[in-house]
């Protein structure tokens, strides 16, 4: 990209942020920088614009790498991050009606950042990029005082339970175990008083019953070590590990934060992309009309736009889905095809060309995108007729023993198991299981104790023993974990040495 | 706000990317039991470039277990039960490397010598670099090397004394020409009359009345004590690398294919260790039943017998071959024998070995391989006859880890009982026992 069309981009750009608040988004300075597809495949492998070194991310880089040298695919055309001042990626060599896109397309995904209450969370990290530069000048100082491998075994075991967190996104989960059963106590006392208040006079067995949980409770909880559960392992293990240096604190404290302001983006992938996308399209309209890019252009912005929103046969493409569910939720909203007297409504007919000129479309997708997150949004708007409009299907991938093909045969088009299994997906995009430390002090000898929350599934076994031993790392004495083998309830232990069925 | 585009910084990826192949290589080595006893391995040649899929590394996390198939949602036309895709198989590859977290396989390609160096490497032998090789003194008898200035009388090298002397010779006459000033041949009659001896020479010369009778120069020799040149001899020996493997299996009925199989691998890398050793590697097959015979590599692994089994008569045969063929002076022998412990006459075959070892050989290898071909079981709970002799018969050491192994305390033995792939590694990690190549 000259000089001449990075000038055009900067007119473009200004315009685009004019055309963007016109249509109600939110918009803060975004610094954009051209860069060659090397730098965009690093700012993918490594989660940040630069980031310290570890060979995982080489393994992404060089893998994407790979891919891209041979095909000239896989390189995605931009890369956004939700910094304090937004900052994008763009690939030098796109054409520059792509470019264009781009900036439209990034506006989009800026104001879901700013508005979307899961995204928000995420900024609270804004200094992120900062400390990610930092941090990878910091590591290479560990390395050179403490050993190359020790900061290598350090990141790897970080990043082994990086993405363990508490479910709820909002919830903060108190990691001070004297703080926590403080609060506890309080907490259960006030109950007791309640209960007691309440029913005395009753006293029914009940209340009796309740009222001596309620004890049990605050006894059993008082020797409890952490009083509560807690989901966020690596935060625990930084704070009370005794097998920890100050460095290697300091190494997990930012692996933990990196994860923390990347994981709500895998919660709104579909609602972020798709309204990024439900944008991009309207801006460049308007940026055809009024004449800042020429016919041709024209025609590069329709190949390289459909080629991103068709149908994906085997997997779910968010370009096309993202933007399409925002449609059918304005045109819904619109027509008024909401509310009580509209779900109690028994005649299809009636429900299809139901039309009450509503006009509460614009309104409602933008409430969808500050307040949703992809689970919520399927749970809600993927209805019946949503699925059927858009063709869904479950496939299933088959593997021939003997040869080793692989087939994909359509199993299900039923669109409840298809919403169940989407909601299943999107409940845990980051492909975690609820993982809880329930004692820090077992067997009375300060070693960890962990409980697999299990819905029905396993785990695959040798990523969890491998799991386990960066744990013991970590804590540096025996760890444990309940769960579940062949539907069957088991606790694994990690001495140290070898994994063992304890129970 | 702003577009801008910065300079280009380094491409730390590819930096990083190092690492994981590196990793990779490490894991390659924690698989190698896996890896030898691949058979597309034991096959292949010096040089062959060996493919081995191998998983990228991968952090363990807590991750759903998944099952055979997977599931995916999709979008577009089409009833259940439609065929939507597909792709090609990877075939049932065997020998994958790795059992460690990692998905994807990606194939790497090594080089047999650099797996070989790797199992080196994973077996923390010495790096057995040109100068450590395994030489050998071969005795020639006697050989003349070089000239000495003393020596027996018997050794005097009349030609090279006469050399000196010609020399002196003419030093003489120089020195008797700057001294006295006179022509060169009236030097010469001096030198001659006076026999060479320059003292002489010069009374003469001082004479004024003394008359040259020379015509003309004849250089004669002059001979003083340090001109004496005698033949220097020393011990001729010479520094040989070079090494037999004389491979012997029992080809009788009782060996299945597992076994062959297992035999045939601990042979291939016996063979590509040695090379690493020696120059030269040699190796002869004998196969034997009731009765054994030399045969090529093909024949040794493919020939099945049916009949008895006379273990003794292969220990003869190699012994035949050693005197006839590389002795012990020059060859460094090792001596492997594959069977299955079945031993009509272990009585005799003890014997034999015995007369092997006072050939002086480097080593005599028994390895029992007990596969599970369905005729180990019965047998497992109790040592061969073979075996049960070996051990009576020599003082031998137990060594007991992940596989039983035997080894000779007075006597060049190795001795190992073979019984699944994973014990190859092992077996051969005592065959390369530092001990063994340390210099005695």
């Amino acid at each position: 990209m000259n000089k001449s069309e990075i000038r055009r981009l900067e007119i473009i750009e200004k315009r685009v942020r004019e055309l963007a608040e016109e249509f109600g988004l939110l918009t803060t300075d975004i610094l954009f920088e051209i860069v060659p597809s090397q730098r965009m495949l690093e700012g993918m492998a490594y989660g940040f614009p630069a980031n310290f070194s570890h060979w995982s991310f080489g393994r992404d880089y060089e893998k994407m790498r790979t891919i891209y040298d041979h095909s000239g695919a896989g390189i995605p055309y931009e890369v956004v991050w939700n910094f304090d001042i937004p900052r994008a990626f763009v690939v030098e060599t796109n054409p520059f009606a792509l470019n264009a896109l781009i900036v439209a397309h990034v506006y989009g995904h800026v104001d879901f950042f700013l508005a979307s209450r899961y995204c928000q969370h995420g900024r609270s990290f804004s200094d992120i990029a900062e400390e990610a530069r930092n941090a990878a000048q910091r590591f290479r100082e560990y390395e050179a005082k403490y050993g190359k491998e020790k900061v290598e075994k350090t990141i790897d075991a970080g990043i082994s339970i990086r993405w363990q967190e508490h479910p709820d996104l909002f919830f903060e989960e108190n990691l001070d175990n004297d703080a926590a059963r403080e609060h506890l106590i309080m907490r259960e006392r006030e109950k007791l008083k309640r209960a007691r208040d309440f029913y005395s006079e009753f006293k029914k067995l009940e209340t009796k019953e309740e009222i001596e949980n309620i004890q049990n409770y605050l006894r059993h909880s008082a020797e409890l070590t952490p009083p509560e559960p807690i989901h966020d392992l690596l935060g625990y293990v930084v704070r009370y590990s005794a097998a920890l240096h100050s460095w290697q604190r300091d190494i997990l404290s930012v692996i933990r934060n990196q994860s923390r302001a990347l994981s709500p983006n895998a919660r709104t992938k579909m609602l972020n992309e798709g309204w990024a996308t439900y944008w991009h399209v309207r801006i460049m309209r308007k940026l055809f009309e009024e004449g800042f890019l020429t016919k041709e252009e024209h025609g590069v912005f329709n190949s390289f736009h459909s080629g991103v929103t068709r149908d994906h046969k085997l997997g779910f493409n968010w370009y096309r889905l993202g933007p399409m569910l925002y449609e059918y939720v304005e045109e819904r909203w619109n027509k008024g095809q909401f509310g009580k007297e509209y779900d109690e409504c028994e005649n299809p007919i009636e429900k299809v060309y139901w039309d009450k000129k509503a006009g509460k479309g614009t309104e409602k997708i933008f409430s969808l995108r500050s307040l949703y997150n992809d689970r919520m949004a399927v749970e809600e708007f993927f209805t019946d007729e949503f699925i059927w409009r858009n063709k869904l299907f479950i496939f299933k991938r088959e593997i021939n023993e003997q040869t080793g093909d692989i087939s994909y045969v359509i199993v299900e088009r039923s669109p409840e198991t298809i919403r169940q299994m989407l909601k299943k997906q999107f409940a845990s995009p980051l492909g975690t299981q609820q993982i809880v430390i329930t004692n820090s002090d077992y067997h009375r000898r300060g070693e960890l104790c962990l409980k697999h929350h299990y819905y029905g599934i396993e785990f695959d076994g040798l990523y969890r023993d491998g799991t386990l031993q960066n744990l013991y790392f970590l804590w540096g004495k025996r760890v444990f974990l309940e769960t579940v083998v062949d539907k069957n309830s088991v606790e694994f232990e990690f001495n140290g040495k070898q994994i063992k069925i304890s129970k | 706000m702003s577009i801008i585009k910065p300079d280009i910084i380094a491409e730390k990826g590819r930096q990083d990317a190092k690492r994981h192949r590196q990793k990779q290589r490490e894991a390659i080595k924690k698989n190698l039991p896996e890896i030898i006893a691949d058979e597309s391995i034991i096959t292949s040649k010096k040089g062959k470039i060996i493919k081995i899929p191998i998983k990228a590394i991968d952090i363990p996390h807590f991750k759903p277990k998944s099952g055979k198939d997977t599931f995916g949602v999709g979008q577009g036309d089409g009833k259940p039960g439609d065929i939507i895709g597909k792709e090609k198989g990877q075939g049932t590859s065997s020998g994958k490397a790795g059992n460690a977290p990692g998905e994807e396989y990606i194939e790497t390609e090594v080089e047999i010598e650099e797996l070989i160096e790797l199992m080196l490497e994973d077996l923390g032998l010495p790096n057995l670099e040109e100068k450590e090789q395994k030489q050998l003194i071969v005795d020639f008898g006697w050989r003349i090397k070089g000239r000495s200035k003393a020596g027996i009388w018997s050794l005097l090298d009349a030609r090279a004394t006469a050399k000196e002397g010609i020399r002196r010779f003419w030093f003489f006459l120089r020195a008797l020409k700057q001294e006295t000033d006179l022509p060169e041949l009236t030097c010469f009659s001096a030198l001659k009359k006076a026999k060479g001896i320059m003292e002489d020479a010069l009374k003469f010369l001082h004479n004024p009345s003394f008359e040259p009778e020379e015509k003309e120069i004849e250089p004669f020799p002059i001979l003083e004590n340090d001109d004496l040149r005698f033949r220097k001899i020393e011990e001729n020996i010479r520094y040989q690398s070079q090494a037999v493997i004389i491979a012997m299996m029992d080809v009788s009925g009782s060996m299945g294919a597992l076994k062959k199989y297992l035999a045939r691998s601990m042979l291939f890398w016996l063979t590509n260790f040695l090379r690493k050793i020696y120059e030269k590697v040699e190796i002869r097959f004998i196969i034997h039943h009731a009765t054994a015979k030399n045969v090529d590599e093909e024949s040794f692994f493919k020939t099945g017998e049916s009949g008895g089994t006379y273990c003794y008569t292969a220990y003869e045969l190699a012994g035949s071959l050693i005197e006839t063929e590389y002795l012990a002076s020059a060859w460094n022998v090792y001596v492997w024998h594959f069977s299955d412990g079945d031993d009509f006459d272990p009585k005799r075959t003890v014997k034999e070995m015995r007369n092997i070892f006072a050939k002086n050989i480097s080593m005599v290898g028994y390895g029992e391989i007990k596969a599970e071909d369905g005729f180990y079981r019965e047998k497992a709970a109790k040592d061969s006859d073979l075996l049960e002799h070996i051990k009576n018969t020599f003082e031998v050491e137990e060594i007991k880890g992940g596989i039983r192994m035997m080894v000779g305390k007075s006597v060049p033995l190795l001795s190992v009982i073979i019984e699944k792939k994973e014990h190859l590694l092992l077996a051969l990690q005592e065959f390369l026992n530092k001990r063994r190549w340390s210099n005695e």
